[in-house]
């Protein structure tokens, strides 16, 4: 059984951020593992743990995102691709699916994992995307996952409640971090990272992929959200404060 | 031909809200530019959405109807889309943010080799590029974005934009469609749904949500009186989705659901960017938490620091005696 993670490096959305020019401006120290595809990865370890097989994680990032696999690595996934790009390139969501599915062309797999979303940029379009340039059936948002035979049984969260679908081989799932809690390598996970393989591949050897339409959506500037007029607080007898504030929803907001 | 066409989610029969936000919206950028605005209803009963939906005016409201869309399933509705676009050939194509759109939006562009744009705040189609804003970093930053060609797809934020009726003619027409079993990829085997008759969140005019400070039975019961005396939904921080207090449904934030009530209330929860995300476009954010450097008090318009289990109980009383 052959499980593929794809992962992303990201921007920690807790550091600090500018915004020079338009342009936004991240500490590229820290950079992290995306929470979503952090639950992708420990779910394929759980399934591993449980039935067997072998666990690739799959990247596109620049050299530093190297540091990324071998967290992965490090986690228990047996090897990596990295799909090495020169960092100045402006792929979007369908590129990036278009970059992917090329690798995954001439690969077997029963299962390909992805996050649900990207943690600085909240689109959710990659996984799907991959789904159907691959042809392959699909769940998003999975917030559970079980094995029955080949089949994957997922627990995907709607709108107003949860969805059990049952997923024939092969299939894509992408995951919410609702799922679980990532674990944290261990020092021996992390000595061991350090010998497992991982296969660089340049992007540009996957450019079949993308015609001359393939970057479909820009970012042509980015600005600080508005902040809130700023509130006040009100301290002292619970009964009091209480009161006070109930009132002025009523007689100054009139929202109640 | 229809250059703009609103997808109407549809749930327990009834139109959202959400939807009807971003038809307006269409309605009005169409009216702006020369251009026209088209719906399409696809479900297991178009009958009466369609005619609730005359009321917003668009110029043709397509339908898809089929049994196999009585629950939301990917493949069907996938299928159904892909068919209503190359029909009717939309420049643009919107839809309401919900689980159900996200779960096909990229499929559906990968399908169409269309630009799609998630979880937008703000769009705006002059017939050439389609140019949009969307909450970036846990909504801390906003980026403005474009697309090259068409079509573009595109979801956007419930809260966005106001509903707004208009008259005019519409007409109906149904676009056949089969679906064959077989063409299946997966199955759906069962529905949780934990929400029930409750009040739709994603809707609500007021939001109640409860955090880790509201940590036993006591609570809970706290949560329920204020939210019964206020007509509100309850919604959850992460702490409490995961800890299994409340449904996962009711998780706000950026792994959950973005609201924007006319009332927020935050009751223990701390402000964690990953909430905030959900909720910080409410138009009145009331904060409870016993900790006065809580980061949620920077974004509360009324804070009251204390005891939650304290502070309650006056409130539900005083609310009460307003509501009369
Ligand atoms: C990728 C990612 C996505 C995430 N998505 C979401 C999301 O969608 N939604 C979400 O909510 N979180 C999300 N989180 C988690 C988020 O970072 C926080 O961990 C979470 O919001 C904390 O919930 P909380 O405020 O209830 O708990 P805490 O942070 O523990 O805060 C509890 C608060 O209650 C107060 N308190 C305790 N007792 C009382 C009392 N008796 N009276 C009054 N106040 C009291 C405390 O002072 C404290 O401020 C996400 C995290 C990540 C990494």
């Amino acid at each position: 059984m052959k499980f593929y993670v794809c992962i992303k490096q990201v921007p920690d959305v807790n550091a600090p951020l500018q915004i020079k020019e338009g342009e936004l401006i991240q500490d590229a120290n820290r950079n992290i593992l995306n929470a979503y595809d952090a639950s992708a990865v420990e779910e394929a370890l759980v399934l591993k743990e449980a039935h067997g097989g072998e666990i690739e994680v799959v990247l596109i990032g620049p050299d530093k995102a190297s540091e990324t696999i071998r967290k992965a690595l490090a986690m228990g996934a047996d090897s990596g691709s990295h799909i090495l790009t020169e960092g100045s390139e402006e792929f979007d969501s369908f590129s990036y699916a278009k970059i992917l599915a090329e690798f995954f062309k001439d690969k077997e797999y029963q299962y390909i994992f992805c996050g649900k979303q990207s943690q600085d940029t909240d689109s959710g379009l990659t996984g799907s995307m991959l789904a159907e340039f691959l042809d392959l059936p699909y769940a998003t948002n999975a917030v559970g996952l079980q094995l029955e035979g080949e089949n994957l049984i997922v627990k995907r969260q709607g709108d107003t409640g949860q969805e059990m679908i049952e997923l024939p081989a092969p299939s894509l799932v992408t995951c919410s971090n609702d799922m679980n809690d990532p674990r944290i390598p261990s020092l021996k996970g992390i000595m061991q990272s350090k010998r497992k393989p991982v296969n660089t591949i340049a992007v540009s050897d996957l450019k079949n992929g993308l015609t001359n339409g393939s970057i479909k959506t820009s970012v042509v500037g980015y600005e600080e959200k508005p902040k809130r007029e700023p509130g006040k607080k009100y301290e002292g007898e619970p009964d009091e404060i209480a009161k006070e504030v109930a009132q002025l929803l009523d007689s100054a907001e009139n929202v109640i | 031909m229809s250059n703009l066409l609103t997808y109407i989610s549809v749930n327990d029969g009834k139109i959202k809200r959400s939807s009807l936000e971003v038809l307006s919206r269409c309605n009005e950028i169409a009216e702006k530019n020369g251009k026209t605005s088209s719906a399409i209803v696809i479900s297991d009963d178009c009958s009466t959405i369609v005619e609730n939906l005359k009321s917003y005016g668009p110029s043709v409201i397509y339908t898809i109807e089929d049994p196999i869309f009585k629950n939301h399933l990917n493949t069907p509705l996938l299928k159904a889309l892909t068919l209503a676009m190359s029909e009717i050939n939309p420049d643009v194509m919107a839809f309401a943010s919900t689980e159900g759109s996200k779960d096909i939006l990229g499929a559906l562009a990968a399908n169409r080799n269309a630009a799609a744009l998630a979880d937008v705040s703000e769009f705006d189609w002059t017939g050439d590029a389609v140019t949009a804003k969307r909450p970036v970093m846990a909504s801390k930053i906003i980026s403005s974005v474009e697309t090259k060609g068409s079509p573009v797809i595109l979801t956007v934020r419930s809260g966005s934009y106001d509903t707004v009726e208009k008259s005019g003619e519409s007409k109906v027409q149904s676009i056949p469609f089969t679906f064959d079993k077989n063409e299946l990829k997966l199955t759906l085997k069962e529905i949780i749904s934990a929400t029930g008759d409750k009040v739709d969140l994603s809707e609500a005019e007021t939001v109640i949500a409860a955090g880790r400070g509201v940590k036993d039975e006591e609570g809970r019961k706290l949560i329920d009186e204020l939210a019964a005396v206020l007509n509100a939904g309850i919604g959850a921080s992460r702490a409490l989705t995961e800890s299994g207090d409340y449904d996962p449904s009711l998780q706000i934030g950026q792994t959950g659901k973005v609201v924007s009530p006319q009332l927020y209330i935050a009751v223990g929860i701390s402000g964690a960017i990953q909430h905030v995300a959900g909720m910080a476009n409410s138009k009145v954010i009331v904060a409870i938490n016993k900790d006065p450097d809580a980061p949620i008090f920077e974004i509360a318009d009324y804070g009251l620091v204390g005891d939650l289990y304290k502070i309650l109980p006056p409130f539900i009383d005083e609310l009460k005696k307003i509501k009369g």
